[in-house]
C-alpha cells in the first residue's frame, strides 16, 4: 500500500547577492518558514534531503546546528539545477512508499562567493575544458533552434521581457528593477551569440525547502499528483534534437502518465528559464507546443501571468535568480503558493494543477544530468 | 582578484591550470597524424571521441581504438562575447559532426556564426582545443 504524498509546507529565502551573509542563515530563512507554513514541529522532521551543487561541502549538516533535529537520516544530492527537485522527488518517493512519514527537502547554494560572473567551466569535462561557458552551451542550443526554424530573436527577447515584468511583483526575486522592452533585451551587451545579457539568468544565493508528508487533512496541502526524475542520456550524433530536449521529454511523459494528465490539463507552470531559449526548448519538450512554435507562446500572451497557461509567474530564473540547488524548490513553493490562491499581485487567475520542471545540464555529450517534471494540485 | 572566468579564483569547480587551478587529465578529443583519435564498437559500430570508456554505451558491445577523418559539418555554432579562462572574446564554437564519426566541440578559427551544415575540416588545435575552418566542397 502507498500513501499519498502531499506538500504540507514551504518557504524561501530572499534571492539575491548576499555575499556578507553565512550560507546557514539563507536556509534557515526558508526552513523556518516551511516548518512554520507545514504547522509542524521540528521533531517530527524524520529525514532531510538536501539539494546543493557548489554547497560547501558539509552545508546540511552545518544547517543542522540550528535546527536541532540531529540523527535522522539526511543526504545531499547534486543533480546540477535540478538538484533541489531531485532532493524534492526523493523525498516524495520515500513518503510514497511509505519509508518516512515526513520530510524536509531543503535547497541551497551561494554562488556569489564563487563566481562574479558566468559559472567557471569544469577543467575535467571535455567541454569545459576547451572554454565552454553555460551561456555558450545554451547559445549552441539557441542558434541550432533559430536555424531550424522560423523563428526571429525578439520571439527569444519576448520570455525575458515576461518574465522579468512577472518578477516585478515578487518581493524575493533578485532583479525586481525595471521590466524592459524587447528593444532593451536585445540591445543589452552579448553574452554567447544570440543571447544577450538580460536573456541571462543572474549569479544567485538563496534558498527552498518543502515539508512533503502524507494526507492529513489539513487546509493548504497540495497533492503530489506525479513526480518523475530521469538522468541523462547520450546526446551525441545521432541526436536530432538539442541537448536537454529528449531528457525533459522522458520525464514529462513519465510525469504526465502517473498523474493521468496531458499537458491541456496543467493551469500554471515553473520551468527552468536560465536562458531564455530554455523556458522555449522546455516547452515544447513537455508537450506544449509543436516543435518549432515554442517561440510563438510568450508573445502570443499565451503564457503570460493573464494567459491561457501562465509560465514563471514567479518571474523565473531570469528575475529571481539562479541559485543552483535552490532553484527547484523556489518554483515548487511558487506552485504551492499559487495553487493556495495566496501568490498576492502574482496571482493567476486559475489555479487547479500545476507543473514544475528543472532540467539540469553542462555535462558534455549527454542530453541533460537530470530532470524532474512534477504535477501538483488543489485537493478535490 | 579577477572577475574573468575561471582566472584567479580557487572554487569548488577545478577551472585547471589555464584557469589557475592545478593540472587536470584531459578528456579532450585528440588530434594526432590527420585523425580525430576515440573509439568505436566493434559490434554497432557507434562513434565516440573519448577513450578508456569500459563498453559500447549503445550496445554494451566492446570498443576498439579508433581513427576519425578530420572533415565534418556544422551542427549549431556560437560566437562567445565573455572571456573563459585564457580565452578572449570574442571566439567561436561548434558542434561538429565528424564524417562517419562522433559529434565534437571545436573552436572555429575566426569568430562568426556558421550556417548549420557548414562543411568543415579540423585544421589543428589551439592549446589542445580543435580548431575547425570552413572548406568549399570541389566540385567532383
Amino acid at each position: 500500500m502507498t500513501v499519498q504524498p502531499m506538500v504540507w509546507g514551504v518557504g524561501t529565502s530572499a534571492y539575491g547577492s548576499f555575499p556578507d551573509r553565512r550560507v546557514e542563515t539563507l536556509a534557515w530563512d526558508a526552513v523556518s518558514e516551511a516548518v512554520r507554513d507545514a504547522d509542524i514541529s521540528p521533531g517530527e522532521i524524520d529525514a532531510i534531503i538536501v539539494g546543493s551543487v557548489f554547497g560547501p561541502p558539509g552545508v546540511a549538516t552545518r544547517v543542522q546546528r540550528g535546527l536541532g533535529i540531529p540523527g535522522v537520516p539526511m543526504w545531499t544530492v547534486e543533480n546540477a539545477c535540478a538538484s533541489g527537485t531531485s532532493a524534492y522527488h526523493e523525498a516524495v518517493e520515500a513518503v510514497r512508499l511509505g519509508r518516512f512519514g515526513c520530510v524536509l527537502v531543503l535547497g541551497v547554494d551561494q554562488m556569489s562567493t564563487l563566481f562574479s560572473g558566468a559559472i567557471i567551466p569544469e577543467a575535467t569535462d571535455p567541454e569545459g575544458a576547451a572554454s565552454l561557458p553555460l551561456p555558450g552551451l545554451y547559445a549552441l542550443q539557441a542558434q541550432r533552434y533559430l536555424g531550424e526554424f522560423d523563428v526571429a530573436p525578439e520571439q527569444l527577447a519576448a520570455v525575458a521581457v515576461k518574465n522579468k515584468r512577472n518578477g516585478l511583483d515578487n518581493p524575493r526575486a533578485q532583479l525586481r528593477a525595471v521590466a524592459p522592452t524587447v528593444e532593451e533585451v536585445l540591445s543589452s551587451r552579448m553574452i554567447a551569440e544570440p543571447l544577450t545579457f538580460l536573456q541571462c539568468c543572474p549569479t544567485s544565493d538563496g534558498a527552498g525547502a518543502l515539508i512533503v508528508g502524507g494526507q492529513r487533512g489539513r487546509a493548504g496541502d497540495v497533492v503530489v499528483e506525479a513526480s518523475a526524475m530521469v538522468s541523462g542520456a547520450l546526446w551525441d550524433h545521432r541526436s536530432t534534437d538539442v541537448w536537454g530536449f529528449a531528457s525533459v521529454t522522458r520525464a514529462a511523459e513519465k510525469a504526465f502518465a502517473q498523474a493521468g494528465r496531458t499537458p491541456a490539463d496543467i493551469d500554471l507552470l515553473e520551468v527552468h528559464d536560465a536562458f531564455t531559449i530554455g523556458e522555449i526548448l522546455t516547452l515544447e519538450a513537455l508537450g506544449f507546443a509543436p516543435r518549432g512554435k515554442g517561440a510563438e507562446l510568450a508573445p502570443s500572451g499565451h503564457t503570460a501571468r493573464d494567459g491561457a497557461q501562465p509560465v514563471n509567474p514567479s518571474g523565473g530564473l531570469l528575475s529571481r535568480g539562479h541559485p543552483l540547488g535552490a532553484t527547484g524548490t523556489a518554483q515548487l513553493a511558487e506552485v504551492v503558493w499559487q495553487l493556495r490562491g495566496l501568490a498576492g499581485p502574482r496571482q493567476v487567475p486559475h489555479h487547479e494543477v500545476g507543473l514544475v520542471e528543472t532540467m539540469g545540464g553542462g555535462a558534455a555529450g549527454m542530453d541533460g544530468n537530470a530532470c524532474v517534471v512534477t504535477i501538483l494540485s488543489v485537493p478535490s | 582578484m579577477s572577475s574573468e572566468l575561471g582566472v584567479g579564483r580557487p572554487t569548488k569547480r577545478r577551472p585547471g591550470p589555464v584557469g589557475g587551478g592545478l593540472p587536470v587529465a584531459d578528456s579532450r578529443p585528440v588530434l594526432a597524424d590527420g585523425a580525430v583519435l576515440g573509439v568505436r564498437c566493434t559490434a554497432c559500430r557507434y562513434p565516440a571521441a573519448q577513450s578508456g570508456i569500459p563498453w559500447c554505451p549503445v550496445c554494451y558491445a566492446d570498443v576498439e581504438p579508433a581513427r576519425f577523418p578530420t572533415t565534418g559539418a556544422v551542427w549549431s555554432s556560437t560566437v562567445v562575447a565573455i572571456p573563459v579562462g585564457h580565452r578572449r572574446p570574442p571566439f567561436g564554437l561548434a558542434y561538429v559532426d565528424i564524417d562517419d564519426g562522433p559529434r565534437v566541440l571545436a573552436h572555429l578559427d575566426r569568430p562568426g556564426v556558421l550556417t548549420i551544415g557548414t562543411r568543415v575540416r579540423v585544421t589543428g588545435t589551439d592549446q589542445g582545443d580543435l580548431v575547425v575552418e570552413p572548406v568549399v566542397e570541389e566540385e567532383s
